[in-house]
C-alpha cells in the first residue's frame, strides 16, 4: 500500500487517530507528570470522547471504504461509534468520584478506556476479519487490565485475570473460526467472503462461521458464553463494570450485526439457526437466573445477558426491520444502562461501597429523587411502557414476528414478564422496606448521567422520531 | 364532520398535564389539587358531551399524530360510541370520585399525591379506551397497572397495601406484556396495528394459522386485568386501597379494561369456537365461584371485590357466547355495574368512615344512625342482587335469556341456565345479607366510633349514582337506550341485533330465573345466617383454593428454588469449571454444523462425518498429489510425530504436579516441530523454532523455581471423585483436539487458490536481492511489520522487567529445594563447616565447557547474522542464539559471577536496536525513495569473501541488536530473583525476630 493509498483514508480514520494519538500523549502526560496530573487526563479523555464523537457524526453520509476495504465507515458503523462513545463517557464520568473515594484514581484509567474504545471503533468499522480481530483485541486487553484496577482487592484481580483466561480462549476460537473461513474462502474481506459463501457452502466455512459466532458472542456475554460475566461484573470497581455493561457491548453486538450480514448473507438460514438459539438461552437464563441474586451488580450482570437477548432478536430477523430494531434496542439498552450504573456506583455507605439489593431498602426516603428515578430505570429495563424500554423490545419483537419468529418473539415477552418480577422486587425494597441507615449523597457527575439517562428513557416516546430517523438510515446502509 | 383534532387531544391529555401539576404542588393544597383533579374529570366529561351529537350520528371521530412512522404506527385517538361511553363513565365516575375522596382522605394524606396519581390512572384509562392503535392501547394498558399499583400502595406504611400492590402489579403487567405479544400477532396478521384496519379485516384474524396464539395471549391479558378465575386473587389484595380508589379502579374502571378489549376484538376475534370454549367456561367458572366466596367475606370491601369478581364473570360469559345480542347484553351489563357497584364502594367507605370497622360481624343497626347511606347502599345493593325496576334488573334478565339460547351445542352449553341461576341465587344472598347484616339486626355497641350520616358533599356522589341505578331501572328507554345503543354501534356496527329494553317481558323464561334466584337467594341466606355471624373465616369448601397462596407458591418456585437449582446447574464461581464449561460447549457447536447437515439426527451426522472424513483423505487428489504429500507417509517423520505427541501427551499428564518433567516434554514437542519443519525443506523456520524452543524453556526453568508449591496428596475419600473428573476432563480434551485436529487437516488439504506465498518467492531476489525469502520478507517486503514487532518485542521486555521487578517469591519458595538440603545435610557430616562444597563445585565441568563455548557461540551467531539475506539464518535468529550464550553463563555461573565479569547493558541493546532499524528505514528518504526501501549489492570483504550487503543488513542488525537485548533482559529479571531472595528472606526473619521480641516484652 503506498502513502497515496493511506493519506486519503486519513480523514475517515481520524476519529480512530485522534484516540489512539490522544491516549498515547496523555499516557507519556501522566508518566511524566504523576499522580498529580490524574483530573487533567481525566478530563482530556472526556473531552477526546466527545470530540470523537462529533468528528463521528460529521463523517459523510453513505458508505465509504478505506484501506482497501478493511476500514468501512457507514451509517451503522457511526450510528454504533457514537453509542460506544456515548457509553465509555458515561462510564468515565462515574468512575471520578468513586475512584476518589476508593483511593484508585490513576491516569492509567483513562488512558486504557480510551485505546479500548480505539479498538470498540476500529471493530465496529472493520471490514475484514483482521482489522475485526485487531479491534477486538485491543478493546479486550485494555479491559481485562481495567477489570483488576482495584489491585488491592482479591475479587478485582480474580475478575481480571477469569476474564482474561477465558477471553483469550474465546479470542483464540474466533481466530480459529476466522483461519477456517479464511481457508475455505480464500479471503479474509466480508465483501469477499459474502462474494465466496453462496448456496450450499462447504462444512468447513460452517465451522468457521460457528466459532467466529462463539468468539463474538463471548463478547456480547450472550449464553452459552456467558459465564464470566456474573463474577466480572461483581468483581470489577462498579465504574468499571458500567464500562464493562454500555460500550463494549455495543461494539460486540454492531461487529456480529456487520460480519453476519455483510458477510455470510448467502446463508443468512444459518446463522439465523446460531442466533436463535444463543438469543432464546441468553433471554431464559437472564430472566431466570437474576431472580435469586442479592448483588445488586450480578444482577445486572444477569440482567445484561437477557437484554443481549433481546436485542439478538432483531439479529435473528435478518432483515433490515431487524437490524433497525438491534440499533434502537443497543441505543436504548446504553441510556437505561449508564442511569442503572449511575445509582448503583453512588450506593455507598459512610464512604464505603455496598452493594446488595437489601442496601437499597428505603431509598424513597432519604433520597426519593435518585429512588424514583432508579425505580423508572427499572420499570424501562422491565419493558413497561411509556419508557423507552418497552418500545426497544417492540421493535425487536415486531422485527421477529414479520421474519416469522413468533415462537421466538412470544418466548422473549414471557421472559421479560420474569425479568419484570426481580426489577420489581428492585422497586420493592427501595419504596417499601424499612430502611437503613441512610446512603451518601450522589456525587455530581453520577446525578449529570442520571439526569441525561433519565430524561432519555422517560422521554423518548414524546419525540420517537428523533433518534429512529438516524436507526433508519443508520440500517439501511447495512443492506 | 367537525375537526376533532383539538377536542380529542384534550381529552387525552388533560388528566395527564393536571397530574403533573399536581404532583408539584404543595402538601396542604388539599382543596386546591381537589378542585384542579375535579374540574378535569368534569371538562373531559364536558367534551364527551360535546362529541354526543357526532357520536349518536354514528359517526366516528379521529386524530392522528406522526409517532412511529416507519412501523406505520401513529398516535391516533378514535372516538367511536363505544369508547365514547367508556369515556364518559371514566370521566364521569371520575369527578364523583374526586369529590367522595376530598372528604373521604384525611388531612394527613399527602392530597397532591394522591390526585396526580388518580389524575394519572384517569389519562392512563381514557388512552385505553380511545386508542386508535394497538399498540398504543398496550401502552396505556400498562400504565394503567402502573398507576394503579401507586394507588394501592398509597398508604405504603402498611404490610398489606405493599403485598396488594405488588401482587396487582404482578399480574396485571404480566398479563399487559402478554397482550403485547397477542397485539404484535394480530398487527401481523392484519398488516397494520390502527384499529380502524383490524377492527374491518371481517374473519382475517380468525382464519388464520396463527389465531389461536394471539386468542390465547389476548385472553390472559384480558381475563389477568378482568380478575377472572384463576387470575382473581389480586383483586381481593387490592382492597388494602384507599376506597376511593377501590370505587374508581376495581368497580368502574380498570378491571373493565379487560371486558372493554374483549369487546372492542369481539368482531373480529369472536367468530370461533376456540373463543367460545376459552370464554364462556373461564365466565362460568368465575361468575360462581366469585359469587360463591362474596358470600362468606366478613369485611365489606372483600364482599363487594367477590362481586365484582362475580359480575365480570357475568360479562366474560356473555362476551364469549359469540352472538350479538349477548354483546349487547355485555355491554349493558359493564354500565350497570360500573353504576352499582361504584356506589356500593363509596357507601362501604363511609360505613368505614364514620364508624370505624368494614368487619360485618361487627356492624348492625346501622339504619337508624345513618339513614340515608343505608337507603342508597340498599338501593345499589338491590340492583346488584338484581331486583325489578333497578338497572340491574334489565341486564341480569337479558344474561338469563341468552343462557337458554343454545350456542355451541354441548352439554355445557345446555347446563348454562342452571349455572346462572345458581349465581344468581348466590348474588342475592350476599346483597341480603349486606343489607340485613349491616344496617338492620341488633345495634352495634362496640364500634370504634360513633356513627352517623356524613357532610353532604360525601353522600352526593352515591346518591347520584344510585339515583341512575333508580331511573335507568324504571325508564331505560328515556335514560338509557341512547347511551346504549350509541356503544353497541361502536361495537357491532352492521351486527347491532334487535333488542328491547322493557322493564316487562311478558312471562318468560328469563323471569321464572329471576323470580327463582330471588326466592333461593333469600332461603339460602336465611339458611347461612347463623354461619356467617360464627367466627369462621372464609367460606366452608374452597376455603383451600387460596389463589394468593398459589400465587405465593408459584412465586417462591419461580423465584428462589428454580433459580437456584439453575445457578447450581449453570452457575460457578470456578475459572477450571467455567473453561471446561467453553470447551464442551465449543465441542457442541462444532458437531453443530454436522448435525444441522444431517437435519439433527446424530446417525446422520456421524455418517456424513465418515464420508466428510473420507472425502478429504481419500480423495483422488489427495492420492495423485505430488512431492510435499508423499512425505507424510514416511515411517521415519511418522515416528518423529510419534515421540512428538507422547511428548506432548506426557507434559499435558505431569502439568500438574511435576511441573519440571512436563517443561521437559514439552520441549520435546517443540523438537519434533522443529524437525517436521527441516524435512519440509524449511531450515529457517526450524532454526528460529529451535531457538525460540531453546530460550522458552530454559526463562520458563529459571522461573519455575519461583512458583509456590502444590500439595501432590489427595485425600483418600476424594480420590475417586478426582480421578473421575480428570477422566471426563481427558475425554474432553480428546474430542475437542482431534476436533481441531481434524478441521486443521482439511484446511490444509482444501483446493488452494494461488497464495502469496508463490508471489514473495518469485519476487525476493529480483526486488529483495534475497535468496532467503523467508529473511526478506522480514526486513524488507514487510519491514514496516516488523519495525513494529520488534517495537513491541522491547516493549514487551521492559514490561516483563518491570514487573518482575517488584516481585517478591512466595514464602514456600524461601527455602532450598529438597534435593539440595539432603546433599547438603549430607555433605555437611563429610566436610568441615562453613565450606559449601554444593555451590563451588557441582556445575564445574559444565561450567568450564560452557566458558568455553561462550566465543564459539558469539561467532556462530554473526555468522548466522551475516549469512541471513541468502541462506537460513538473519536477524532475528542471530539475536536469539548471541542470547543463548549469555544463558548459558547465567546459568553456569550464577547472576552474581556473570554480572562481576561482564558488563551487560541490555536496554541500550533495545534502543539500539529500534534505532538503527528506524534510521535504516529513514535513510532510504535521503535518497529521495520511501521509508524503508532497500538497496543491495554483494561486495568483496577482505575476510569473508563475496558478501551480501543490502542495506537490509543494517535494518537486520536492529532486530539483532533488540531481540538480543530484549531475551537477556528478561533473563536477567528473573536470574535476579535469586539475589533478591536471599534479601527478602532476610528481611522476613528481621521481622520475625521483631515480632517474638515484642511478644516477649508483653
Amino acid at each position: 500500500m503506498t502513502a497515496a493509498a493511506i493519506f486519503p483514508a486519513l480523514p475517515l480514520f481520524l476519529p480512530e487517530l485522534l484516540l489512539a494519538g490522544g491516549a498515547l500523549a496523555l499516557l507519556l502526560i501522566g508518566a511524566f507528570a504523576g499522580p498529580r496530573s490524574t483530573a487533567f487526563v481525566n478530563g482530556m479523555t472526556l473531552l477526546l470522547l466527545i470530540v470523537a464523537g462529533a468528528l463521528v457524526a460529521m463523517q459523510p453520509e453513505g458508505r465509504t471504504i478505506a484501506f482497501n476495504g478493511a476500514f468501512v465507515v457507514d451509517g451503522f458503523g457511526r450510528f454504533m461509534k457514537v453509542l460506544a462513545l456515548i457509553g465509555a463517557a458515561g462510564a468515565l464520568m462515574l468512575s471520578f468520584d468513586d475512584f476518589r473515594q476508593r483511593r484508585l484514581s490513576a491516569f492509567e484509567y483513562p488512558v486504557l478506556v480510551l485505546l479500548s474504545v480505539t479498538g470498540m471503533m476500529v471493530m465496529i468499522s472493520a471490514g475484514d476479519l483482521i482489522a475485526l480481530y485487531i479491534g477486538l483485541e485491543l478493546q479486550s486487553l485494555a479491559i481485562y487490565v481495567i477489570c483488576a484496577f482495584d489491585r488491592d482487592s482479591t475479587r478485582s484481580t480474580e475478575a481480571g485475570l477469569k476474564y482474561f483466561v477465558l477471553g483469550a480462549l474465546s479470542s483464540g476460537m474466533l481466530l480459529y473460526g476466522a483461519s477456517l473461513i479464511y481457508g475455505f474462502t480464500g479471503t479474509v474481506s466480508f465483501a469477499g467472503i459474502a462474494a465466496a459463501v453462496t448456496g450450499a457452502p462447504h462444512s468447513g466455512v460452517i465451522f468457521g462461521l460457528a466459532f467466529l459466532a462463539a468468539g463474538l458472542a463471548f463478547k456480547m456475554s450472550a449464553v452459552p458464553f456467558h459465564m464470566w460475566t456474573p463474577d466480572v461484573y461483581e468483581g470489577a470497581p462498579t465504574p468499571v463494570t458500567a464500562f464493562l455493561a454500555s460500550a463494549p457491548k455495543v461494539a460486540a453486538v454492531a461487529i456480529t450485526v456487520r460480519v453476519l450480514v455483510g458477510a455470510f448473507p448467502g446463508i443468512t438460514g444459518q446463522w439465523q439457526q446460531i442466533i436463535v438459539f444463543v438469543s432464546f438461552a441468553s433471554m431464559a437464563l437472564g430472566a431466570f437466573a437474576a431472580i435469586g441474586q442479592h448483588n445488586i451488580k450480578r444482577l445486572m450482570a444477569y440482567s445484561s445477558i437477557g437484554h443481549m437477548g433481546f436485542a439478538l432478536v432483531g439479529l435473528a430477523a435478518g432483515t433490515e426491520q431487524g437490524v433497525y430494531g438491534v440499533l434502537l434496542y443497543m441505543a436504548i439498552y446504553v441510556a437505561m444502562t449508564l442511569g442503572v450504573f449511575a445509582c448503583i456506583v453512588s450506593m455507598r455507605r459512610n464512604g464505603q461501597p455496598v452493594e446488595a439489593i437489601s442496601d437499597l431498602a428505603g431509598l424513597s426516603k432519604q433520597h426519593p429523587a435518585m429512588a424514583y428515578l432508579f425505580a423508572l430505570l427499572m420499570f424501562s429495563l422491565a419493558g413497561i411502557p411509556p419508557l423507552a424500554g418497552f418500545f426497544a423490545k417492540f421493535y425487536v419483537f415486531a422485527a421477529a414476528i414479520q421474519a416469522k419468529l413468533t415462537l421466538l418473539a412470544v418466548f422473549g415477552i414471557l421472559t421479560s414478564v420474569v425479568g419484570a418480577f426481580y426489577y420489581l422486587r428492585i422497586v420493592k425494597v427501595m419504596f417499601f422496606d424499612e430502611p437503613k441507615e441512610a446512603l451518601d449523597p450522589m456525587p455530581g457527575a453520577a446525578k449529570l448521567v442520571l439526569a441525561l439517562s433519565s430524561i432519555v428513557t422517560v422521554g423518548y416516546f414524546v419525540a420517537p422520531a428523533l433518534l429512529n430517523v438516524v436507526a433508519v438510515a443508520a440500517a439501511k446502509t447495512l443492506f | 364532520m367537525p375537526d376533532a383534532k383539538l377536542p380529542l387531544t384534550l381529552m387525552l391529555f388533560l388528566p395527564f398535564a393536571s397530574s403533573a401539576a399536581t404532583a408539584l404542588m404543595p402538601a396542604g393544597a388539599r382543596n386546591l389539587v381537589a378542585w384542579l383533579a375535579g374540574l378535569t374529570a368534569l371538562a373531559v366529561f364536558g367534551l364527551g358531551l360535546w362529541a354526543a351529537p357526532e357520536i349518536y350520528a354514528g359517526t366516528v371521530l379521529r386524530a392522528q399524530y406522526a409517532w412511529l412512522p416507519e412501523y406505520g404506527l401513529n398516535f391516533s385517538i378514535r372516538l367511536d360510541g363505544f369508547a365514547w361511553a367508556f369515556a364518559m363513565i371514566v370521566s364521569g365516575i371520575g369527578a364523583l370520585v374526586v369529590l367522595y375522596a376530598r372528604y373521604y382522605m384525611s388531612p394527613d394524606d399527602s392530597a397532591p399525591r394522591f390526585f396526580a396519581f388518580l389524575l394519572g390512572f384517569m389519562g392512563a384509562m381514557l388512552g385505553v379506551v380511545i386508542s386508535g392503535n394497538l399498540i398504543q392501547l398496550v401502552f396505556f394498558w400498562e400504565l394503567t397497572s402502573l398507576f394503579s399499583f401507586l394507588l394501592i400502595a398509597y398508604w405504603h406504611h402498611k404490610d398489606a397495601a405493599r403485598d396488594g400492590a405488588r401482587m396487582a402489579l404482578t399480574v396485571t403487567a404480566a398479563g399487559g406484556l402478554s397482550l403485547f405479544a397477542g397485539m404484535l400477532i394480530i398487527g401481523h396478521i392484519v398488516g397494520s396495528y390502527e384499529l380502524d384496519v383490524v377492527l374491518s379485516s371481517g374473519r382475517t384474524i380468525v382464519d388464520h394459522a396463527m389465531y389461536p396464539a394471539a386468542l390465547a395471549l389476548v385472553a390472559f391479558g384480558a381475563l389477568t386485568k378482568s380478575a377472572q378465575f384463576p387470575f382473581h386473587f389480586w383483586l381481593p389484595r387490592a382492597m388494602t386501597a384507599p376506597t376511593p380508589v377501590s370505587a374508581y379502579l376495581h368497580s368502574a374502571t380498570m378491571v373493565k379494561a379487560g371486558v372493554f378489549l374483549l369487546a372492542r376484538m369481539w368482531p373480529v376475534m369472536a367468530a370461533s369456537d376456540y373463543w367460545f370454549w376459552v370464554f364462556t367456561p373461564v365466565g362460568a367458572a368465575t361468575l360462581l365461584i366469585g359469587a360463591f366466596l362474596a358470600m362468606f367475606q366478613q369485611d365489606l370491601k372483600g364482599l363487594l371485590a367477590y362481586s365484582t369478581i362475580s359480575h365480570l364473570g357475568l360479562i366474560v360469559l356473555l362476551l364469549g357466547l359469540g352472538s350479538p345480542l349477548a354483546a349487547v347484553a355485555a355491554i349493558f351489563h359493564m354500565i350497570n355495574h360500573a353504576t352499582f357497584k361504584a356506589s356500593l364502594f363509596m357507601a362501604a367507605g363511609i360505613i368505614d368512615h364514620e364508624a370505624g370497622t368494614r368487619d360485618i360481624r361487627q356492624l348492625g343497626g346501622l339504619y337508624r344512625a345513618m339513614p340515608i347511606t343505608a337507603t342508597l347502599a340498599m338501593a345499589a345493593a338491590a340492583a346488584m342482587a338484581g331486583v325489578p325496576l333497578l338497572n340491574g334488573f334489565l341486564s341480569k334478565e337479558m344474561f338469563f335469556a341468552e343462557t337458554i339460547e343454545s350456542h355451541v351445542d354441548s352439554a355445557f352449553d345446555h347446563t348454562l341456565p342452571y349455572l346462572a341461576t345458581l349465581a344468581g341465587m348466590f348474588s342475592v344472598a350476599y346483597s341480603l345479607r349486606l343489607i340485613d347484616q349491616v344496617f338492620f339486626g341488633p345495634e352495634a355497641t362496640d364500634l370504634p366510633r360513633k356513627p352517623h350520616d356524613p357532610a353532604i358533599w360525601m353522600l352526593a356522589p352515591a346518591a347520584l349514582l344510585a339515583l341512575m341505578c333508580l331511573l335507568v331501572g324504571v325508564l331505560p328507554t328515556w335514560t338509557i337506550s341512547g347511551f346504549l345503543s350509541a356503544a353497541v354501534f361502536g361495537v357491532l356496527g352492521a351486527l347491532t341485533p334487535e333488542y328491547s329494553l322493557a322493564v316487562w317481558h311478558g312471562l318468560t323464561p328469563a323471569l321464572l330465573m329471576s323470580v327463582v334466584a330471588l326466592g333461593g337467594g333469600t332461603l339460602t341466606y336465611l339458611g347461612l345466617k347463623d354461619y356467617l355471624s360464627g367466627a369462621v373465616e372464609g367460606p366452608p369448601l374452597l376455603r383451600r383454593l387460596s389463589g394468593k397462596r398459589l400465587f405465593e407458591r408459584a412465586i417462591a418456585m419461580l423465584s428462589w428454588r428454580w433459580a437456584r437449582v439453575l445457578e447450581e446447574l449453570l452457575g460457578t464461581n470456578r475459572l477450571q469449571s467455567q473453561l471446561r464449561a467453553l470447551v464442551v460447549i465449543m465441542v457442541l457447536a462444532g458437531c453443530w454444523p454436522l448435525l444441522a447437515g444431517a437435519g439433527f439426527s446424530p446417525a446422520a451426522a456421524l455418517a456424513s462425518v465418515g464420508v466428510w472424513l473420507g472425502n478429504t483423505w481419500l480423495s483422488p487428489r489427495w492420492l495423485t498429489s505430488s512431492a510435499p504429500m508423499v512425505g507424510m507417509f514416511d515411517p521415519a517423520l511418522l515416528l518423529v510425530w510419534a515421540v512428538g505427541v507422547a511428548c506432548a501427551v506426557g507434559a499435558a499428564w505431569q502439568a500438574k504436579y511435576h511441573r519440571l518433567v512436563a517443561l521437559i516434554l514439552m520441549g520435546g514437542s517443540g523438537l519434533a516441530t522443529s524437525i517436521t519443519f527441516v524435512w519440509y525443506s524449511a531450515p529457517d523456520l526450524a532454526l528460529t523454532q529451535l531457538l525460540v524452543e531453546i530460550v522458552t524453556v530454559v526463562l520458563i526453568l529459571l522461573g519455575l523455581r519461583w512458583m509456590p508449591r502444590r500439595d501432590e496428596l489427595i485425600p483418600d475419600d476424594q480420590l475417586t471423585s478426582a480421578r473421575l473428573r480428570r477422566l471426563r476432563d481427558l475425554f474432553i480434551a480428546i474430542a475437542a483436539g482431534c476436533g481441531v485436529a481434524a478441521l486443521a487437516f482439511a484446511v490444509l488439504t482444501s483446493e488452494q487458490t494461488a497464495t502469496i506465498g508463490d508471489e514473495m518467492i518469485r519476487r525476493a531476489h529480483p526486488e529483495g536481492g534475497g535468496h532467503n525469502v523467508v529473511n526478506v520478507i522480514l526486513v524488507d517486503f514487510r519491514g514496516f511489520d516488523t519495525l513494529g514487532e520488534i517495537t513491541v518485542l522491547g516493549a514487551v521486555a521492559i514490561t516483563v522487567f518491570a514487573l518482575l521487578r517488584r516481585f517478591r517469591p512466595a514464602r514456600d519458595s524461601f527455602a532450598a529445594p529438597d534435593q539440595k538440603r539432603f546433599q547438603t545435610e549430607y555433605d555437611s557430616t563429610r566436610y568441615a563447616p562453613g565450606k559449601d562444597p554444593i555451590n563451588a563445585h557441582y556445575m564445574l565441568v559444565q561450567g568450564v565447557i560452557i566458558r568455553l563455548l561462550f566465543p564459539v557461540i558469539c561467532a556462530m551467531a554473526a555468522f548466522l547474522f551475516m549469512r541471513g539475506h541468502d541462506l537460513p539464518g538473519g536477524g532475528f535468529i542471530g539475536g536469539l542464539t548471541f542470547a543463548i550464550a549469555f544463558i548459558l553463563q547465567y546459568i553456569a555461573g550464577g547472576a552474581r559471577w556473570v554480572e562481576d565479569r561482564l558488563v551487560v547493558l541490555p536496554v541500550r541493546w533495545i534502543g539500539a536496536g529500534i534505532l538503527l532499524a528506524a534510521a535504516t528505514g529513514l535513510g532510504a528518504l535521503l535518497f529521495g525513495r520511501p521509508f524503508l526501501t532497500t538497496a543491495f549489492r554483494y561486495v568483496e570483504l577482505p575476510l569473508f569473501g563475496k558478501t551480501p550487503m543490502a542495506s537490509a543488513l543494517s535494518f537486520d542488525l536492529g532486530v539483532f541488536a533488540l531481540v538480543f537485548g530484549a531475551t537477556v533482559l528478561m533473563l536477567i529479571a528473573i536470574a535476579h530473583q535469586s539475589i533478591r531472595v536471599y534479601r527478602t528472606m532476610e528481611k522476613a526473619s528481621v521481622r520475625e525476630k521483631a515480632a517474638a521480641r515484642s511478644r516477649g516484652d508483653v
